[in-house]
């Protein structure tokens, strides 16, 4: 798929807050408003949580307890690629009589890629197959730990302090407003901040978080401020002038994946588990539904100057493109002056069993053979003429404008007006959408 | 045109060998390999896998035919390698149990001492011997150190020889007159 390797070439904009020019596989489609929509015109909502490799869901609580990783898959600390569980066979002397020895399965985890393998870090072989790796302790939980509870408390004081402050200035207002403002301080402090959203009316619950009550005597947790020491261990006397084996050193990137050890010797590099993606939700800011995924309207494919159009519909599309006005204030970019097939270009519907049906009828369109250049099944292929403008090696970029009428088949039913029991649907109608278009043909040859 | 198969190698008619090659037992060459000796012999040891369409290839460096005399050169590859499917190797040297993953791409001046891997589409065109156990990946050509070499195919092999021959014909084997250091 060309549109996979050269994604930059075609772009269309989208007037969105900002103008943006994006190529169609960036781009979203309400079905509501009928707009092209980019990621930045939409607002993102966590759905789920999942791990990439097993694709188990889990619940957005269940993910922050397990730190948003995966219970059963590892990454390959080297190359951040999935490990796979691999199985030997060793002779191990049986339990009930240690002079014999049968062959039993040992498991490791091993990377396809770089071909990492946890006997690398000194991992010994587990004889279950998962669920036997552990990761290493971290030495300073502890302290991060009992920070966390003091800094919660602290925090927790002072959003009661300035609730009474203000309780005592107005005594009429909301409890909702002012605990609001002071949920922020709450939350700077908190675990899982980001799950609450902040909803205009609704019930505060970053409090039950907490499990902390009002007016419940509260155990005092004091931390020792982190010692400063005087000296610093020395640098050893050959770190200047002993040569560096490359391979033990880990790199930046292999390093910083592992915040909590950092290790500098690649035998400590440790396997960590799978870090969970979210699966998005996406909604139009303006009419406020969900999207659905990139609706590819007419897609291009360039070669020259022969475009293709695919039509993803059932229905037969009707295409028209015109060129952009001299002072189209959207028309900023292109270097050279295009020439489009004035007239419509009909595209056949998208039939699925088209491939299967071996007495399928030929189309009957009549196609004017200067500008539709083949047509099959429900692409078309069609010359546009473009004429560089500047001599110099510039990019040559053209735009035009693409007209296509577009039929929504899953906007919500109007009822009709004589009512009645079975409300007949109305007609899905039409409607002509026009986008603007920018291709990026390359340089000029010499 | 000399090419000396020894008893037990499994070579397809389809593979496609010129000049003097010499392939030690138990290797087996896909069809579709090729394997070309033309700026030298080409001695292969025991226990190789060629897959598929690739590339052994002993020839002139870029391609340019010397107008003199220049002295041939023995391209020699130990036991137990295995060259994947789309690889071009080009190295005069190789050793034991290397892995030449798909479609990398090996140049003439690189030596291969044992148990390296070259990751798949890396192209190795540096002037060194790749110390053993080496592996290289990734886009960026990265490398490591295992501290294992990669396990002889040998199950791979047994399979082959045995299902090859009922699928494809074989290329008479010649016993060698002598085997290679």
């Amino acid at each position: 798929m060309a549109s996979l390797l050269q994604p930059d070439r075609v772009v269309y904009l989208v007037r969105g807050e900002k103008k943006i020019r994006a190529p169609l596989s960036q781009l979203y489609f309400c079905r509501y408003c009928s707009e092209l929509r980019s990621l930045e015109c939409v607002s993102h909502e966590v759905d789920s949580h999942y791990c990439p490799s097993c694709l188990e869901n889990m619940p957005s609580a269940e993910a922050k307890l397990k730190k948003n990783r995966c219970a059963n898959c590892f990454d390959c600390p080297c190359c951040m690629h999935t490990l796979s569980t691999r199985a030997t066979n060793i002779p191990a002397p049986l339990p009930d009589d240690p002079t014999k020895t049968a062959m039993k399965k040992a498991y490791y985890l091993a990377c396809g890629f770089c071909r990492w393998t946890s006997r690398d870090v000194g991992m010994a072989d587990k004889s279950v197959a998962s669920g036997g790796w552990q990761e290493p302790e971290n030495p300073h939980t502890q302290r991060i730990n009992k920070l966390i509870e003091y800094y919660q408390q602290l925090a927790h004081r002072e959003k009661q302090d300035r609730d009474r402050k203000k309780m005592a200035r107005r005594r009429q207002c909301m409890p909702l407003a002012f605990s609001q403002h002071t949920i922020h301080v709450v939350e700077k402090y908190g675990l899982g901040t980001r799950l609450q959203r902040q909803r205009p009316g609704a019930p505060i619950s970053s409090l039950s978080g907490l499990s902390l009550k009002e007016g419940e005597e509260q155990k005092d947790i004091t931390i020792e401020p982190a010692p400063a020491l005087d000296e610093v261990e020395p640098l050893p006397e050959d770190c200047y002038s002993r040569p560096i084996s490359l391979p033990e050193v880990t790199t930046l990137r292999q390093r910083l994946l592992q915040p909590d050890f950092q290790p500098a010797g690649a035998s400590q590099l440790h396997p960590r588990h799978k870090h969970l993606l979210m699966k998005r939700s996406l909604r139009c800011r303006k009419c406020e539904h969900n999207l659905i995924f990139a609706h590819p309207i007419p897609s291009k494919r360039e070669s020259q100057v022969l475009l293709t159009l695919t039509n993803p519909v059932e229905n037969i599309t009707h295409v028209t493109l015109a060129p952009c006005e001299d002072d189209d204030p959207d028309d900023i970019n292109s270097t050279a002056k295009v020439v489009v097939p004035g007239k419509q270009l009909v595209l056949a519907g998208k039939d699925a069993a088209a491939e299967y049906d071996e007495l399928a009828e030929p189309q009957d369109f009549q196609d004017d053979p200067d500008v539709v250049a083949f047509r099959k099944s429900n692409k078309i292929g069609f010359f546009i003429k473009v004429i560089p403008q500047k001599e110099e090696d510039a990019d040559v970029t053209v735009s035009f404008k693409i007209r296509h009428d577009f039929r929504n088949l899953a906007a919500p039913v109007r009822p009709s007006e004589e009512g009645g029991a079975a409300a007949a649907p109305a007609p899905a109608e039409s409607i002509w959408l026009t986008h603007h278009v920018e291709l990026r043909l390359g340089p000029l040859a010499p | 045109m000399s090419v000396k198969i020894a008893a037990g190698a499994v070579v397809c008619v389809e593979s496609e060998i010129r000049g003097d090659v010499t392939i030690g037992p138990r290797t087996v060459v896909h069809p579709k390999a090729r394997i070309i000796a033309e700026a030298g012999p080409i001695v292969i040891g025991e226990g190789n896998l060629i897959e598929e369409q690739a590339l052994i290839i002993n020839g002139y460096p870029e391609n340019i035919t010397p107008e003199s005399e220049v002295e041939p050169k023995t391209m020699t590859i130990g036991m137990n390698n295995v060259f994947e499917v789309g690889c071009v190797s080009q190295a005069l040297k190789i050793g034991d149990n290397n892995v030449i993953e798909s479609k990398a791409d090996v140049g003439r001046n690189v030596i291969l001492t044992s148990g390296c891997i070259i990751g798949a589409f890396c192209q190795v065109n540096t002037c060194e011997v790749i110390p053993e156990n080496t592996v290289i990946y990734g886009s960026g050509c990265m490398r490591r150190v295992q501290t294992e070499r990669p396990q002889p195919q040998t199950l791979q092999l047994d399979f082959l020889m045995k299902i090859l021959p009922n699928y494809h014909h074989l290329k008479k084997t010649v016993k060698a007159s002598h085997n290679a250091s």
